[in-house]
């Protein structure tokens, strides 16, 4: 009875045990499902410590264009004048956005609409980063395999599932274009570098609209529009030219160029930029290729193709030269733009556009940043290129290029480690599959020594040669077995880090600060909110608000008002009129301040709570960009001795400017902190100078609770009798 | 046959007169209107000195080449070069002991991420670059080809390299953020 009981149940286990190669594919699925889902969870911890709701600036402004594309419609949007930011001139959004994101998370919206998930769409938009990022790990799965096999495919997709550098700017709440835009690059060089290698229309049709949804989502496109013809010029130099690469490379271009030029905000510059001529030269010197490949095809005398090849050659290079020269001299091609030139020559932008050198985010990279963002990865990097160096092929060099663009462009500037992250992940997955399986080699290669030494005869030497082998066989074997636990050990020390990492740094709301208590509990601060929602709710309508550009995008989303400047900052004088407001003396700036309709002025203070990225530290930056403009304005005015200050020894300038006042109003009678004076300041760690301020032409409306926001009313003009 | 020499050099009156002297049949039907032109003048009445010039030649150098140059690149910007070529960091910074007024030599720069003293991006990025070179000695330990005292040498170099770049590192990290990891 028992045997009968047990015969099914091992005939059942018979029939579930797999081929190797179905071992494989599910042991590969199982690791791509966990890996999707662990780049979901990861970026969610601001969600859980706080709430669902969107981050940091940009956001906001994506948000609201988001918002206004779900209640109105494409075509509204698409011709979308916006009266209610820089006032008073308005800003034509339709013409100046990137619409990828906006259109994207609709997209899920009404897909999820229509499946009857009524959810919100901020929830949408607080999620779809996180969504694009699992996506990202399965491209990188694909192209992993498409460059070197299906380990390293692996390996890259769980090593950018949690990379810091990635992390960043694509965490739960981020809502800005770089979280779909990483995806929209890595699929586009997946595709093209596909189409490279198999050199079908198909893949390369793929890739041009690739880049048309690239080119929508994020102003980067500029950098596939150069690394890819830099790439077939490397290739064309080593002497790889194939017809895959014309097939590929022709293809995704001028499919790619057409389409791109449906977005409004790139428009022609495809044409006409010359931050696109790259690829334009080597469309055409890819024709010349095709043409000397082809008369060299028809000609058999070698030695009349050798001076035909010199002829043609000279004539391309010239003609190219004479139009580009012409294309620039007489405008029709402009030159490159401030911000992508200050990539090429990074002292640039301290110099000249003091508004790109005053983002934090634009600074030059230190080595702390890079190993914060990498941690093990840049051990790998190198390893991984001599790999890549050791197997040259056409997907090999690609890889190599952008890996070794993107980490110069990520010197240059820490925002764009971004994009140097999933090079340098693929790239550290080819080391880590490499090496391992060296090492696994090394495992397995014992078992068939022992083998092949016992089948032979046992001749004398053979003895002798299989003694020696079986003395360092365990030897190897055992090393190998203890560098694989290192290597665990080392990627397991990868792993805790990036977690620690995007818990401790690359979560928080920037809306809502946190601070650690007195017993160590955790304070949180929502004055930022609180003041929007205070200014949504207890101003007209069609009040204006005046403040540093960094709010605007926050204040027309959460207090829905009219703004003067926000952080799209297209309009130079127009900050800069606002930065000379606030550092003059108040009745110049009350002058200036009528002329714009101004009703509120909104100003960041931290001296009572410490937060130290407020209107003060911000202020240096005001005068610069206001003193840019208008020369009444000068630095020094400011400071005492070239140092920055707000105690009695600072300069009277700046003890009476406008924005002074309005931080520290009232400000001179409390106490912050135990055992200093009543207007001690605690983000700059000083006693304030100035502490009796009257205002003439402005009052205080409202502060909030810890006083970090503090919004003043423009009194209107007295009457005059 | 080269096909992809972008440098198309002018045809100089050396060597087109060399091609003439040698090949006089084939001068007849050169395609070159350089050639002809030059033929005409000045060298109908100028006799150029017989000399043995060749072009140079380049070649494309080797991986192993190209790849040692880009290390070194990398070298330099993970230790934060262009940081130091902007900010201009200085080499090292200091501070005053408060209680012998002494002054000390600090390392790291404090208090934030993203900054640099110019020694301290140096020696890390140094680390960095023996973390990946042991890497590469581990794989070519591996290599069939070798003497076995070579390979168990270049094997304990390896292991070695990558420990202490990794030791080092983690160490770096711990004095610059004094919350790492806690």
């Amino acid at each position: 009875m028992a045997a009968v009981a047990n015969m099914p149940v091992s005939d059942l286990l018979k029939s579930f045990k797999l081929k190797t190669k179905q071992q494989e594919l599910l042991i590969r699925v199982s690791i791509l499902c966990l890996v999707y889902i662990l780049a979901f969870i990861t970026r969610l911890f601001s969600v859980l410590r706080y709430e669902s709701m969107i981050h940091e600036f940009d956001p906001y402004f994506n948000y609201r264009t988001t918002l206004y594309l779900t209640q109105n419609g494409f075509y509204d949007f698409w011709n979308w004048f916006d009266y209610e930011s820089w006032y008073p001139l308005g800003r034509i959004v339709g013409g100046t956005l990137y619409p990828g994101l906006m259109v994207t998370a609709a997209l899920i919206y009404r897909i999820l609409h229509f499946l009857r998930f009524a959810v919100h769409i901020r929830e949408v938009c607080v999620l779809t980063a996180p969504f694009f990022a699992s996506n990202t790990t399965l491209v990188a799965y694909f192209f992993g395999k498409e460059i070197w096999d299906t380990g390293a495919g692996l390996v890259a997709a769980i090593l950018i599932a949690v990379c810091p550098g990635y992390i960043s700017r694509s965490v739960a709440g981020s809502y800005d274009n770089e979280g779909v835009a990483i995806f929209a690059l890595l699929f586009t060089f997946y595709l093209f570098v596909k189409a490279v290698n198999t050199g079908s229309l198909a893949w390369s049709l793929a890739s041009a609209f690739g880049y048309f949804y690239m080119v929508s989502a994020w102003g980067g496109y500029v950098f596939i529009i150069n690394l890819i013809p830099l790439y077939v010029l490397v290739l064309l130099i080593t002497g790889r030219y194939s017809m895959r690469l014309y097939v590929a490379y022709n293809c995704m271009y001028v499919l790619g160029m057409l389409l791109a030029m449906q977005i409004r905000f790139v428009g022609f510059q495809h044409v006409q930029s010359g931050e696109h001529m790259a690829a334009m030269g080597v469309f055409f010197l890819m024709q010349v290729f095709y043409f000397l490949d082809w008369v060299k095809h028809m000609l058999s005398d070698t030695k009349l193709f050798q001076a035909f090849l010199r002829i043609t050659v000279t004539c391309a290079v010239t003609v190219g030269t004479i139009a580009l020269g012409l294309g620039m001299l007489s405008g029709y091609i402009s030159p490159w733009t401030g911000r992508f030139y200050s990539l090429l020559d990074p002292t640039y932008a301290k110099d000249h556009i003091p508004i790109i050198a005053s983002v934090s985010e634009h600074q030059p990279t230190a080595w702390s940043s890079f190993m914060f963002d990498f941690h093990i990865l840049l051990f790998l990097f190198p390893a991984g290129l001599y790999f890549c160096f050791k197997r040259l092929s056409d997907a090999t060099i690609f890889i190599v290029m952008y890996g070794l663009t993107s980490m110069y462009f990520a010197g240059v500037m820490v925002r764009l480690i971004l994009v140097a992250t999933p090079a340098v992940c693929l790239i550290s997955a080819i080391a880590v599959s490499a090496t391992v399986k060296n090492l696994t080699v090394l495992l397995r290669s014992k078992n068939k020594g022992v083998q092949t030494g016992s089948t032979k005869g046992s001749g004398s030497s053979k003895a002798s040669s299989k003694a020696l082998l079986d003395q360092s066989q365990p030897f190897q074997k055992n090393g190998a077995i203890a560098l694989l636990f290192g290597a665990f050990y080392l990627l397991s020390k990868y792993a805790t880090h990036c977690t620690w990492v995007t818990s401790e740094a690359y979560s928080s709301p920037s809306i809502v600060l946190a601070a650690r208590g007195a017993h160590g509990s955790r304070v949180i601060f929502d004055d930022y909110r609180e003041a929007y929602f205070w200014l949504r709710q207890n101003t007209p309508p069609d009040a204006k608000v005046m403040s540093w550009w960094d709010y605007g995008y926050q204040i027309t989303a959460m207090g829905n008002r009219t703004v003067i400047v926000d952080n799209n900052t297209w309009n130079n004088t127009h900050i800069a009129t606002v930065g000379r407001a606030m550092s003059s003396y108040e009745d110049e700036a009350i002058e200036i301040m009528r002329s714009l309709d101004v009703d509120y002025v909104l100003v960041v203070f931290g001296g009572v709570t410490g937060y130290s990225s407020d209107d003060i530290n911000k202020f240096l930056w005001m005068v610069r960009i206001g003193g840019g403009v208008f020369p009444v304005i000068k630095e020094p005015d400011y400071l005492v001795n070239g140092e920055y200050r707000v105690d009695k020894g600072a300069a009277p300038k700046m003890l009476n400017c406008l924005m002074y006042k309005l931080c520290y109003y009232r400000f001179g009678e409390m106490l912050t902190e135990y055992g200093k004076p009543p207007g001690y300041d605690r983000a700059r760690g000083v006693e304030i100078g100035n502490k009796d301020i009257k205002l003439e032409h402005l009052e205080e409306a409202f502060t909030t609770s810890n006083w970090i926001v503090r919004i003043y009313k423009v009194k209107p003009p007295n009457n005059r009798w | 046959m080269s096909q992809k020499s972008r440098m198309a050099p002018k045809p100089d009156p050396q060597s087109a007169s060399n091609v003439a002297a040698a090949d006089a049949a084939a001068a007849q039907f050169s395609m070159d209107p350089f050639f002809h032109i030059l033929k005409l003048v000045p060298f109908s009445f100028l006799r150029p000195p017989r000399l043995r010039l060749k072009l140079p030649s380049f070649s494309l150098p080797s991986a192993m080449t190209v790849f040692s140059l880009i290390l070194l690149t990398y070298f330099m910007v993970v230790s934060g070069f262009i940081y130091d070529v902007i900010v201009e960091p200085p080499g090292i910074g200091s501070t005053q002991d408060p209680a012998t007024g002494a002054v000390r030599p600090v390392v790291f720069l404090p208090g934030r991420v993203n900054g640099q003293y110019i020694i301290e991006g140096l020696s890390s990025g140094f680390m960095f670059v023996l973390g990946g070179i042991g890497i590469v000695l581990l794989d070519l330990a591996l290599d069939k080809n070798r003497a076995r005292s070579i390979k168990v040498s270049y094997s304990i170099a390896g292991i070695s390299s990558i420990v202490i770049a990794y030791v080092m590192t983690t160490l770096f990290v711990r004095i610059k953020i004094p919350g790492y990891l806690r």
